[in-house]
């Protein structure tokens, strides 16, 4: 009987840890999105890119500890001195502006999808596809409006940000991204609102077919920059 | 017993397999070649049931030794820039396919058996019945 009760209970585990594998395998695989390709050459490049994709997200953390580490070494360094801490006081503002750090607020959601007519009952189908000069256009109107800060598909809108056309994806801050973008905006949200005004770019963008959707909401959270800003010309002019 | 202990392994394998954290992409090539590995001795274990020279400790060993020596020549493939992985799960498939081979064939056989018998019963009882009538 106690041979009998060994036995099972080892199947079991055995059994345990083989559905277990099965398991945490397929749920790895289909967070990665990848199907398996007959083409051997095809399998391999997709492999070697998720695992630099990985590479590169674990070293974005590491970046992101480091950031924080520093953060608590200032304020313990600056904690007794109160010109040091004026100064801490002066960065933690000028992040706040130049985009270094994550900020939030009330502010607006504006959606841009591509229309989904058919290409060929309007006179001119590139109407119906959001470019980078109508996302450029509604940036533009939402600092008239006042917008604090920014961000296009979780890209903070910056200093040195330029949008510019790739294809059929726009490219922000060195990033590729692709229809539909997400512009989120802090500010006054009723300023914010106001660009669905009649004679505004979104009504405009509307009548062309585009899809748009403009949100209020109390709670926006905008992500920081996470590339790094780097003058080399400019230079304080000495009275 | 045995069937319920494999019930309840499966069942928790499967429940905790669903909550537990993601390995990391890196990673699953290793356990991928684990599985193919504890799946082949599976099938071994099955197969040498029905020869009649199945023995737990073998198996154990060969269940987790298995899997481990296929992640360890994996790693080493790796370091080498050979895909010895492709060998390993040739190997294994190769030897999956024989044990069903003969899992098959064993019940292939026990039923061709059982419908020969049932036959040769059935003519048996019709002669008796012949008989019977004739005397």
């Amino acid at each position: 009987m106690t041979k009998k009760r060994t036995i099972s209970i080892i199947l079991g585990i055995m059994c345990f840890a083989l559905t277990f594998g099965i398991f945490v395998q397929v749920r790895t695989i289909k967070s990665t999105d990848s199907t398996i390709s007959q083409n051997q050459e095809a399998n391999d490049l997709r492999d070697e890119i998720l695992r630099y994709k990985e590479r590169y997200d674990n070293r974005f953390k590491e970046l992101e500890e480091a950031e924080k580490e520093l953060e608590t070494q200032r304020e313990e360094a600056t904690q007794n001195d109160s010109a040091l801490k004026e100064a801490q006081e002066k960065i933690t503002t000028g992040n706040k502006i130049t985009g270094m750090t994550e900020v939030t607020g009330p502010g607006v959601t504006i959606t841009l999808t591509d229309g989904k007519g058919i290409a060929t009952s309007t006179l001119n189908p590139s109407e119906l596809i959001v470019h980078d000069l109508d996302v450029l256009s509604v940036i533009n109107e939402l600092i008239n409006a006042g917008a604090e800060a920014i961000s296009i598909n979780e890209q903070r809108w910056v200093l040195t940000t330029a949008i510019s056309c790739r294809g059929n994806t726009i490219d922000i801050n060195g990033e590729r991204i692709g229809a539909p973008f997400t512009i989120k905006a802090i500010g006054l949200p009723e300023y914010l609102a106001g660009l669905e005004r009649i004679g505004g770019y979104l009504e405009y963008m509307k009548q062309d077919g585009v899809g748009v959707n403009l949100e209020k909401s109390n709670n926006i959270t905008i992500p920081k920059y996470s590339g790094v800003i780097n003058f080399e010309y400019l230079k304080n002019v000495e009275e | 017993m045995i069937f319920i202990a494999i019930l309840i392994g499966c069942i928790l394998g499967a429940i905790l397999g669903l909550n537990a954290p993601m390995i990391s992409y890196t990673y699953s090539s290793y356990l991928a070649i684990a599985i193919i590995a504890a799946l082949d001795s599976v099938f071994g274990g099955i197969a040498s049931v029905i020869k009649k020279n199945f023995d737990l400790k073998i198996f154990v060993s060969g269940f987790f030794g298995n899997a481990i020596l296929a992640i360890l020549l994996t790693i080493l493939g790796q370091k080498l820039n050979v895909d010895i992985y492709l060998a390993a799960i040739v190997v294994f498939v190769w030897r999956m396919f024989m044990n069903l081979g003969a899992i098959r064939r064993y019940y292939v056989e026990k039923w061709t058996d059982m419908i020969k018998n049932k036959a040769t019963k059935e003519k048996k009882e019709e002669n008796k019945e012949k008989v019977n009538e004739k005397s």
